[in-house]
């Protein structure tokens, strides 16, 4: 497996980084077998559709890179929207090969998200 | 000296080759490989002698029930124990649960202390908390030093006349620290006489003369499948006094004396504490791979991985230097097991170890089940490359060769 140019660019440069100043909701997940863990804030707006992803954690590049993609992707989706896009999404996003090794490292900020809704 | 070459040559995996290059195994911490022999008497068992044991008259039967019992006999000198007290679990986290279950659950009462030290494995240190809240009894721990060895100080200070139990590691599996046992134990036998002590020797029995009698301790767990074993089977020795009179933890078939339907008495040791049929092929397989241990010796392989530690410790050092990597654990190769763990700067472990596989280099990394000590050195992950008895120089070499590769795929 390599490492595909965006995934660098996503974890050298983080998109939304940060805390919000008033999140309605606020997740945090972690991989107990690494050690990384990833806290999100997140406002819905009309219908229940993400308007605005925050969020802060340490991780590997895959999970950084993870992050960082899908709070850019998840803007405008509702919980139907964001369980359609699955995993198989977030492998798409982060360049449609990542074994299973590190699937728990990629699927660090969707679970987290998924629990937005639950 | 250790025949490297010779030995490689029995362990076919080792001609594997990932990504186009051959393969580096360096995760024995985890498990190690196994030679021909030990994959061959698994296969002969199945072809040749398959039965279960215990109960039949018929030749099979008898040649498999012969078969176990030369197994338990050899693990048994081998660890200096006897035979009795060598009890088949599947590995030594079951090994530890067993003695949670059928001692400590038994014996430890609201107040009573259990002690571990922070460089504890999950498998030594779960199972504590669980019977430690049920009991009402308290867990403390021991601290390490900064160094990564284990307080003695503080060892001193935390054992009470309340301590009932101290489980403690004799190496740990993620900083490669070798514990001073025999100062250990005096401490405890000084300060908590009434105290067992359990030990896990998953990270010592596989690489040094262990002889559990001499210990002084009442416990000692491994694992068969870190020292050249299958997967599946493990060892716990006790005590003979204390195991004969510690009630069965499962009960069922061939751990019985005679069952009536208003009561059953139990099997003597140590086939009261083996319930149903065992992994009789993993047994065997052990036994084989203590034959092949016994042939090379446990002093030529720590000899060997002493030598392969110090030349790591000294390269990585160098790279240290170069504010390549950050070492942890200790840096004197006598109170250090085959284990080197690092990270590359600015680099997690789960990315610095994707990238040395591609170059067929095989290290674990995370928080490998001991996430207090990871923790404690300010770090969620580290790397961790550990090493047997088929490792040589020129591996460590290419390893500290393509760590330099890993900042460069972050353009660091």
């Amino acid at each position: 497996m390599d490492y595909k140019e965006e995934i660098i660019d996503h974890y050298k440069y983080p998109r939304n980084q940060g805390e919000l100043d008033d999140p309605k909701i606020t997740i945090a997940e972690d991989n107990s077998s690494c050690g990384d863990r990833v806290e999100i804030y997140i406002r819905l707006g009309q219908n229940r559709k993400i308007e605005i992803v925050k969020w802060q954690g340490t991780g590997c590049a895959i999970s950084t890179a993870a992050a960082s993609m899908l709070s850019e992707k998840v803007i405008g989706m509702d919980k139907k929207d964001l369980e359609e896009f699955g995993m198989d999404g977030v492998i798409g996003l982060l360049g449609g090969e990542i074994n299973a090794g590190r699937m728990k490292c990629a699927s660090l900020a969707y679970r987290a998200l998924l629990r937005v809704f639950s | 000296m250790l025949d490297v070459k010779k030995v490689r040559e029995d362990f076919p995996i080792l001609k594997r080759v990932i990504n186009g290059v051959p393969l580096v195994y360096l995760d024995n911490a985890a498990t190690s490989q196994k030679p021909r022999q030990v994959i061959n008497a698994l296969v002969d068992f199945y072809e040749n002698h398959n039965a279960n044991i215990h109960r039949g008259v018929h030749t099979l039967a008898v040649e498999a029930t012969e078969m176990v019992d030369r197994a338990r006999e050899k693990i048994a000198r081998f660890v200096g124990a006897k035979n009795e007290e060598i009890i088949f679990v599947r590995n030594a986290t079951e090994g530890i649960n067993l003695v949670a279950y059928a001692w400590a659950r038994r014996n430890l009462q609201m107040g009573d202390e259990i002690l571990v030290s922070l460089m504890e494995h999950h498998s030594n240190l779960v199972p504590w908390q669980e019977i430690g809240t049920e009991k009402n009894a308290n867990l403390k721990v021991v601290e390490v030093t900064s160094e990564g060895i284990l307080d003695l100080e503080d060892l001193k200070r935390e054992l009470t006349e309340k301590t009932k139990l101290v489980a403690i590691t004799a190496v740990s599996n993620v900083l490669g620290t070798i514990v001073p046992l025999k100062e250990v134990v005096k401490l405890i036998k000084d300060k908590a006489p009434a105290a067992l002590i359990l030990i896990d020797a998953c990270q010592a029995v596989p690489h040094m003369k262990v002889e559990v009698s001499r210990m002084g301790v009442d416990f000692v767990v491994f694992s068969g499948h870190k020292m050249l074993g299958p997967t599946g089977i493990g060892v716990l020795w006790g005590r003979k006094e204390i195991l004969s009179k510690m009630q069965p933890y499962l009960y069922g078939g061939d751990m019985i004396s005679q069952v009536k339907i208003e009561k059953t008495t139990f099997a003597d040791l140590p086939n009261r504490f083996e319930a149903g049929t065992p992994d009789i092929a993993g047994i065997i397989g052990l036994g084989v791979a203590v034959d092949y241990l016994n042939q090379i010796g446990m002093e030529q392989i720590r000899e060997h991985e002493k030598e392969l530690i110090k030349y790591a410790l000294e390269k990585f050092e160098q790279l240290e230097k170069e504010k390549l990597v950050t070492l942890y654990g200790p840096r004197d190769p006598e109170q250090r097991a085959g284990v080197l763990t690092f990270n590359v700067n600015g680099v997690h472990a789960h990315d610095a170890a994707q990238i040395l596989d591609k170059y067929g280099i095989a290290v674990r990394s995370g928080q490998h089940c001991g996430a207090p000590i990871v923790e404690s050195l300010g770090v969620a992950a580290v790397v961790r490359a550990s090493f047997y008895l088929y490792n040589t120089l020129e591996e460590i070499d290419f390893l500290a060769e393509k760590i330099k590769e890993v900042p460069k795929v972050f353009k660091i």
